[in-house]
């Protein structure tokens, strides 16, 4: 009963993440019930694959050229904050306590996946810290196991030549000490504070 | 499952014994048992034998509890299907959320093993105890788990000239911190558990004078200090490096460490009787549960079969070590064996799956 137009929709909708067969067929079939949607739909895909790409500087996405926050002067630029992807960029800049700017490396370095450092943008990265009177590397990739050796990868590298730091793992604000995991509440304990 | 359609037992605080006979369906029971506790059998890895043939799929449900307050934990399995888990009638995705690891301590006859099986029997063993022992255990060694393979791997693509050794230096690192907070936990728990061993053992009229100690692939581990473990872990990785690359595989850390069983200077893993081995099994578990007894309500013995194997006064030893400390649940073919065990406080329960 479906048409080979719809089937193609249904097949491009289930490799989203997220989203098996069912869901795929709901969507296909909610975006055909109202005249609108699929046009915009259609509009809004077109628009971001012609004109979103990377930007040269920090390889998070941009259009025309690069991303809003290198090409805005007011950031500081002797801050550096490397990530995994684009998406991590996102929250830090909810947080509003990050002035400095991004540079995006493309994933985490996991052996087993055969992602080696050749495979991140570290080099870039290297050529930023050297070049663009940086200070700070901030590293935030993710607390996981191939983020950890990522980032204990980028220490190395760029010792001696700025300052580097590691996001801290901690408490999440409003939660109580006694249901914290034992991995997290060490963590938070060795990275403890002066107050 | 198993053999069975449809059963509700139940089971007294102390010593039960399952009697029945071969093929009964008594070892099923505790495997039961296991199974609404940890979600696996000690018996197969494949859900699908576990199903009673004829049968489209299985549910087992448990009341387990202490002081009177039960809590009530399901499992469903059907071949092809995700498992179902409910604890207390709320459906649990996930299985570490769900499952008991500090509940049960299975005595299955091939439990052997953690005495005279591989290395990795008697470190597997180890690791289940300490996982119900101390929380963080589990995802620290997980995490160490996790570093190995890619520390492996790595090695692999700098032997086939794919990338450069470079790499290795943040694997090491994060090898290093995991394993020697899995190193220093064993260490930890095989010195509690050593002299509790020893008069378990010589209880059950295996002599004294026995222990147990890790045997570290390392042997600076033996006499370090808990802080200097990660360093000298990760002193000995670099060292390695070449042999590691050559071998494409971490041929140093706790994944290569031995638990050693003795008594006195006798190796009991590889010069113990068969006789000898199942005694220091059988101490090895009952000094698990006191050990887990100190900071936990006492986990409940499962064990199958244990009692024709052996002697009289053996039998008698290991009855009377059953009677006190909490549940334990007993299978056996033998009436002689289950009136023994009745004499000694146990709780007769006949068992006959029907045909």
């Amino acid at each position: 009963m479906l048409t080979p137009s719809i089937e193609r929709l249904v097949t491009e909708l289930a490799r989203l993440p997220g989203i098996g067969p069912r869901s795929a067929q709901r969507l296909a079939f909610h975006l055909m019930r109202d005249a609108e949607r699929a046009p915009a739909l259609a509009a809004a895909l077109a628009a971001v694959s012609e004109r979103v790409s990377l930007c040269p500087e920090c390889f998070a996405f941009a259009e025309d050229g690069r991303c809003p926050i290198c090409s805005d002067p007011r950031r500081d630029a002797t801050l550096l904050c490397a990530v995994e992807e684009p998406s991590a960029i996102l929250p830090i800049e909810a947080t509003n306590e990050f002035r400095g700017r991004y540079h995006v490396l493309g994933g985490a370095l996991s052996p087993i996946d055969g992602i080696d450092p050749e495979d991140l943008r570290i080099a870039e990265l290297l050529g930023r810290v050297e070049g663009d009177g940086v200070a700070e590397l901030v590293i935030a990739t993710n607390p996981t196991m191939s983020g950890e050796a990522t980032a204990l990868y980028l220490a190395d590298l760029v010792r001696g030549r700025v300052r580097v730091t590691r996001l801290a793992s901690g408490l999440p604000v409003g939660a109580d000490v006694e249901h914290a995991d034992e991995l997290t509440l060490a963590r938070a304990l060795l990275g403890r504070r002066e107050l | 499952m198993r053999c069975w359609r449809r059963a509700a037992l139940e089971f007294p605080d102390g010593l039960a014994v399952l009697i029945g006979p071969n093929g009964a369906g008594k070892t099923s029971v505790l495997e039961a048992i296991t199974l609404a506790c940890v979600g696996v059998s000690p018996r197969t890895a494949s859900g699908g034998d576990l199903v009673r043939a004829g049968a489209e799929a299985l549910w087992v449900g448990l009341d387990i509890g202490y002081g009177g307050q039960l809590e009530r934990r399901e499992i469903g399995y059907a071949p092809g299907r995700p498992r179902r888990l409910r604890r207390a009638g709320q459906t649990v995705r996930s299985l570490g959320e769900w499952r008991l690891p500090g509940a049960l301590l299975v005595f299955l006859p091939d439990e052997l093993r953690s005495v005279k099986g591989p290395p990795a029997a008697r470190r597997r063993s180890l690791d289940r105890l300490l996982e119900a022992a101390e929380d963080g255990y589990a995802a620290a060694l997980g995490g160490y788990q996790e570093a190995l393979a890619q520390r492996n791997a790595l090695l692999r693509r700098v032997r086939a000239g794919e990338t450069a050794s470079t790499g290795l230096a943040p694997w090491e690192a994060r090898l290093s911190e995991l394993g020697a907070r899995v190193a220093a936990s064993r260490r930890r728990a095989t010195a509690l558990l050593s002299p509790i061993f020893a008069r378990r053992l010589d209880e059950l009229g295996g002599g004294e004078g026995a222990a147990v100690a890790v045997e570290a692939s390392i042997p600076e581990f033996a006499t370090v200090a808990d802080d200097r473990l990660e360093s000298t872990l990760a002193r000995a990785l670099h060292a390695r490096r070449e042999r590691d690359i050559a071998a494409a595989q971490t041929t140093v850390g706790p994944h290569r460490d031995d638990l050693w069983v003795g008594r006195g200077q006798r190796d009991l893993r590889r010069l113990g009787s068969q006789g000898e081995q199942r005694l220091a099994a059988l101490a090895l578990l009952l000094a698990g549960r006191d050990m887990l007894s100190t900071t936990a309500p006492a986990p409940v013995m499962l064990m199958d079969d244990v009692l024709s194997e052996l002697d009289p006064p053996r039998r008698a030893a290991l009855l009377r070590a059953l009677a006190t400390g909490g549940q334990a649940l007993l299978t056996t073919a033998d009436p002689l064996a289950a009136a023994e065990a009745e004499h000694c406080g146990a709780t007769r329960i006949p068992v006959q799956a029907a045909a």
